[in-house]
Order: structure tokens, then C-alpha cells, then sequence
């Protein structure tokens, strides 16, 4: 087994001038386990330093603490240049004075391969990232997405222990990117290759990946498949972060849960202690009334907004002090209009209670 | 019309003056140099002087001498410009960025300075009687300043190439380090992510980036050093002496008939600058300098 293994990993500011008031932490230590073959994304805004992390784990940036291991060797000593990692950056950084292929062999050739074995080996790479025919032109006779399918095969094709990705595609247009995304699934399934991956973008992370880490102000917040993450946040800035929105605060007492503003009262599924809690609810557990149901609760409000995107409609309705997200279908969205009051129902077995 | 023609006609008096001396002199050496020559009364064209010239061994002495001397200049200048250009680098990319840099200034002073006081430099300092010999000799490394090697005013040419190589480094510094700097501070990133050390690093990326606008270089410091004039006679011996020495010495100590040898001397050192022109032209060409750069 050689899974990934980081170990409280850290990174301080360097301390000329701490900024008022900031922790001293760049990174707060981080403890993570990829496993042998996994996608795994590393997700949160710029500056919550997921890219720190990478960047750490790559040996580029040196750690202020713990430790980087692949299987039974640690690598934390162990230079960049000795780690046999491969790294897609932002950008395609190909050397502009080398040919596609020289630029997809350069590992190779680090590594003392020969010529024509490490030619053939480029071809057959890029054969797999659909630029076969490329080899001989120059960087800059490639489209962007070229250029990063490109910086893709340099990284595969030494056959890399882990693949580390820094927001390889968000210099690319959507379009582009959703096929970039297919490729690299595809190439990684193939490959078996361990990636890490760094995005901003939660469709991209939760399209792609096995496992996700969320990261949010130099620490991580919670690890797990997409569906853990967005169905069971453990914290509203997780829950935030992922672009649920319907967060209500409240008190939980003898098992029921009243909100702040009072426009939603219900029975809590399950043992909770009494207490202060956010209740969230995902946008699509929230439906129109028609008729009580058992196991769902009603909230009165009025559509203040209505907008159409992708087959669904996003509604923002207002609810006591609360506006609530909600994805209708189209086939409910006609029966409401913007200004017209509107009866909710939520399913509390799909809503979910946190604690902070 | 007016408007049209305004800028021409205010350039008129700088274009004209410098058509009038460059061209001129130009024109008039070549008609001279082909014997026409009113002032002694030759009108008639004639390649006399250029038998002359090129039958005589004292030309062609100053040329293999022109030719070593340039040679090793920039062979020179290119290989220390180069060391400072990648050292200069090097440097920036391990302290901060915001911290001034004393170091590029030190590099660009010699860049300041007139050729002729980079040689009297060379004198004071290198001569057998000069300021570094006195030195050694003071300090017991040497018995007598007879003992230093002649370094200034050398039949091989020393003096005038350390003089060049001196001056001209931080010119070969100058059009590299620009270069240098369109080198992606991520390319050192990505290279050490795939394996290459430090010298890989300079080997596979610094110097084949640098490596046209290094040539080029070399080649300016060449033909500069072929045909220039003041050095050389500072530093020189008088025989032999390089081609513009050599053209300078026909041209004042000889008689008027030697006026058209000298100025032949003259038309071929213009001459083979220009072929050399044309073929790094080419050259420059054929290696598609910016080849990727987009």
C-alpha cells in the first residue's frame, strides 16, 4: 500500500509583521490520509491555504511542522526534485523553447531515460489526452486547453507516485473545463493514480473527486464523500461554503425546534440534546404545500424572487426574518408567481441540525 | 499636405546631417579608396590600392592579429556576461523582491565608462610599472616589477582583450538578463516537480533560453571589437596593430598616395562587418530566436 499520509503538517506566517490581530498560523496543522488510487480534492476559497498544502506536499514550500509520508517512506526531508510527484499547475507552464513532446518527456529525461524510449512514451501519452499528431509543435501553437491537456501528459506519463493539482482548470472556459473534467476521470480511472487535487470550484471538486476535504481559513473543516459534505455539514461554514443558504438558528427544548424569528417549529427527528442549534435545509427538500403530509413541517412566506436556470427554478422566499433558497420544478414554479404568498413544506428528514 | 509633410520636413536637418557625414564619408572613402583621388590629381579608378593591401604581410599580420583579438574578447565578455546574467538570477530569486539591488548597479558600472578610460584603466593598473605590479612587487610576490608578465602593450593583444572583456561582460549582462526574466519563477517549480536538480535546471531551461539572445550578443561585442579603433591603439604594439590601427598609422604617417591603402583597409573591415551582419542575420532566422515565446 503506498497511500499518501500527511501528518500535522503546518505553516506559519513568517513573523516580521504579524497582521493585527491574525493568528500566526498560514496553515493550521492538517492530518490526512489519500488513499492508493483515490481522487481526493482539497476545496475552500482563495486564501484558506489549500494551495499551502499542496504546495507542501510537493516539497516546494517548506513545512514549519510534521510530515509528508508515501507508504512506509517519509518524505519530508526529501527534495521536490527526488519525490517522484508530478504537479499540474494554474497555468500550463510548458517550456515555450522545447516541442510538445520534449515538454511531455521532460520528467523522462530527468530521470535518465533514453531517447527513444522516452519519445515513445510521450506519444503514447499524449495519444491519451487526444493531442496525438502535436509532438513537434511548439507550446504556443496550442489552444489553452491544449496547452493544459499538454501539462496533463508531462505529469502522467513518469508514471507518478501522486499527481498534485492546482486549479489546473479554472484558467479554461466552462465548456472546455467540463470536458477537461470527463478526461482527467477518465485518465485517472485508467491510470490507478493518486491525485490531489486543489479547486475553489465545489461542482468541479464534487464531480470529480472520492473523497473531499473542505478548507476554510487555514484549517480543515471536514473530510468526506460529496454527498457526506452536502448532505451532513458539520458546521454552517461548511454548509455555507458548499451553497446552502437556508441556515436558521434556533433552540432545541424537550425535542422540538423553534427558530429565532418563530416561522418554523417542529419535532426533531432523533436524540438532541437541549440547546442552541442552525437547522439546514437544502433547497431541494423544500416543496410547495399541497396538503399536509406526516414527517413534514409548513412555513408560510411570500415568493420574493424567482429565477430560472437549468431545467429548475430557484425561488427566494421570504419567511419571517428568514429567506429561504428553494429549487422548484418548472411544473411547481407555475402554479406561484413573484409577490403571491405560498405555503412550504420542508422534509425534516432531509433537514440536518449543527451545532456552530 | 501641410500636416502631412510637416514631420519629414522637421526631421529634414538631423536626417540630412547624418546622410551627409555617414554616407558621405562612406561614399568618399570607397571613391578614394578605388584611386580617385582629385586632390593629387588622380581621377582614374583603379584596385592598386587593394593589390597593394592584400599582397602586403603586414595586412594580413593585422588581421589574424584584429581577428584573435576580437575572437577572445568576446569569447570572453560572453562567458563572464553570461556567469553575472545567471548569477544575477539566481540572486534575485533567493532574496526579496522589494530590497534594492546595489548588485545591478555594481555589474552596470563599467557599462558607464568610455572605451578610452576603460583603457587608461588597463594601463595604470596592469602595466609592468602600473599599480598592480608595484603592489605584488610590495607585498615580496614578486622580486622586481620586470617580473610581471607584459600585459599592456603585448604583441598578443592581453591588455586589449582583458580591457574588452572588461568593458563589454556587463553589455553581454545587460541583453541576457531581460531574458532571463521572462523565465517563469513557476518553470523552477514545475522542473524541480519533475526531477531536475539545479544544474538540470540551467542546463535544460536557463541556457537554452538564453542561448540566442547570448549569440547575438557575442556577435555585437565581435564586430564591435574587429572594428574598433581606440583601445586597441592605447593598449597595442605598434607591429603589428589591428586593421583600424593600421588603416589609422597608413593614413598619418605615410604620404598621400598611401591615403587610398589606408581607406581600402577601411572599406574592407565595413565589408566584412557587413557579411557578418547578414550571416548572424540568417542565423537568427533560421533558428527562430523566439521560437514558442508567442
Amino acid at each position: 500500500m503506498s497511500d499518501l499520509r500527511i501528518i500535522d503538517i503546518e505553516k506559519r506566517y513568517r513573523t516580521a509583521e504579524p497582521k493585527g490581530g491574525a493568528s500566526s498560523f498560514m496553515l493550521r496543522p492538517v492530518r490526512l490520509t489519500i488513499r492508493e488510487g483515490e481522487f481526493f480534492s482539497l476545496l475552500g476559497p482563495s486564501g484558506c491555504g489549500k494551495t499551502t498544502l499542496l504546495k507542501m506536499v510537493a516539497g516546494l514550500l517548506e513545512a514549519d511542522g510534521g510530515e509528508v509520508w508515501v507508504g512506509d517512506e517519509n518524505l519530508t526531508d526529501v527534495p521536490p526534485e527526488s519525490r517522484k510527484f508530478a504537479m499540474v499547475f494554474q497555468q500550463s507552464l510548458l517550456f515555450p523553447h522545447k516541442t510538445i513532446e520534449d515538454n511531455v518527456a521532460f520528467g523522462l529525461k530527468m530521470q535518465k531515460v533514453g531517447k527513444k524510449q522516452r519519445l515513445k512514451a510521450a506519444a503514447d501519452m499524449l495519444e491519451h489526452v487526444g493531442l496525438s499528431g502535436f509532438g513537434s509543435r511548439y507550446p504556443d501553437e496550442l489552444s489553452g486547453g491544449q496547452q493544459q491537456r499538454v501539462a496533463l501528459a508531462r505529469a502522467l506519463v513518469a508514471n507518478p507516485r501522486v499527481l498534485l493539482m492546482d486549479e489546473p482548470f479554472s484558467a479554461l472556459d466552462p465548456g472546455l473545463r467540463e470536458e477537461m473534467r470527463e478526461l482527467l476521470s477518465r485518465i485517472q480511472k485508467e491510470f490507478r493514480v493518486t491525485v490531489l487535487f486543489v479547486t475553489h470550484d465545489r461542482d468541479e471538486a464534487f464531480a470529480l473527486s472520492d473523497r473531499i476535504a473542505v478548507m476554510g481559513e487555514g484549517q480543515l473543516r471536514q473530510v468526506g464523500t460529496a454527498r457526506q459534505l452536502y448532505e451532513r455539514p458539520e458546521t454552517t461554514a461548511v454548509a455555507a461554503f458548499l451553497g446552502l443558504k437556508n441556515i436558521l438558528s434556533g433552540t432545541v427544548n424537550n425535542g422540538r425546534f423553534t427558530s429565532s424569528d418563530k416561522t418554523l417549529e417542529t419535532a426533531v427527528n432523533g436524540e438532541l440534546a437541549d440547546g442552541d442549534y442552525f437547522l439546514v435545509i437544502r433547497p431541494e427538500s423544500i416543496r410547495a404545500a399541497e396538503g399536509d403530509r406526516p414527517g413534514q413541517v409548513s412555513i408560510k412566506g411570500t415568493v420574493q424572487e424567482m429565477t430560472y436556470g437549468r431545467g429548475m427554478y430557484s425561488l427566494k422566499v421570504k419567511a419571517g426574518s428568514q429567506l429561504l433558497e428553494c429549487a422548484f420544478t418548472t411544473f411547481q414554479a407555475e402554479k406561484t408567481a413573484v409577490g403571491e404568498p405560498i405555503e412550504l413544506l420542508v422534509d425534516m428528514k432531509e433537514a440536518w441540525f449543527v451545532k456552530e | 499636405m501641410w500636416q502631412k509633410t510637416k514631420p519629414y520636413l522637421l526631421l529634414l536637418p538631423a536626417a540630412a546631417t547624418i546622410i551627409l557625414l555617414f554616407f558621405g564619408g562612406i561614399f568618399d572613402g570607397l571613391l578614394k579608396s578605388f584611386g580617385y583621388f582629385p586632390a593629387i590629381g588622380e581621377t582614374g579608378f583603379s584596385v592598386a590600392a587593394y593589390d597593394r593591401l592584400l599582397s602586403s604581410s603586414s595586412f594580413w599580420e593585422s588581421m589574424a592579429l584584429t581577428l584573435r583579438v576580437a575572437a577572445l574578447s568576446s569569447l570572453l565578455s560572453a562567458i563572464i556576461g553570461a556567469f553575472i546574467a545567471v548569477a544575477l538570477f539566481f540572486l534575485n530569486d533567493s532574496i526579496e523582491r522589494t530590497s534594492p539591488k546595489p548588485w545591478h548597479r555594481l555589474f552596470q558600472l563599467p557599462l558607464t565608462i568610455p572605451h578610452l578610460v576603460a583603457g587608461y584603466i588597463m594601463v595604470l593598473l596592469f602595466m609592468q610599472s602600473g599599480f598592480l605590479s608595484r603592489l605584488l612587487a610590495a607585498m615580496g610576490w614578486i622580486d622586481e616589477i620586470t617580473d610581471f608578465p607584459v600585459l599592456v602593450n603585448d604583441p598578443f593583444g592581453w591588455g586589449i582583450i582583458f580591457a574588452y572583456a572588461w568593458k563589454e561582460a556587463p553589455f553581454v549582462t545587460l541583453m541576457l538578463y531581460p531574458v532571463l526574466s521572462r523565465i517563469h519563477g513557476s518553470w523552477r517549480e514545475v522542473s524541480r516537480v519533475f526531477g531536475a536538480g539545479h544544474w538540470q535546471f540551467i542546463r535544460e531551461i536557463v541556457v537554452p533560453v538564453m542561448m540566442p539572445a547570448w549569440a547575438i550578443a557575442t556577435f555585437i561585442v565581435f564586430v564591435f571589437t574587429f572594428s574598433a579603433f581606440e583601445v586597441p591603439y592605447l593598449l597595442g604594439v605598434t607591429y603589428p596593430s589591428v586593421l583600424p590601427v593600421y588603416s589609422y598609422q597608413l593614413y598619418t604617417s605615410g604620404t598621400l598616395s598611401d591615403r587610398p591603402e589606408a581607406l581600402a583597409v577601411n572599406v574592407i573591415l565595413a565589408a566584412i562587418t557587413i557579411l557578418l551582419g547578414l550571416v548572424a542575420y540568417y542565423f537568427s532566422k533560421r533558428w527562430n530566436v523566439l521560437k514558442g515565446w508567442g
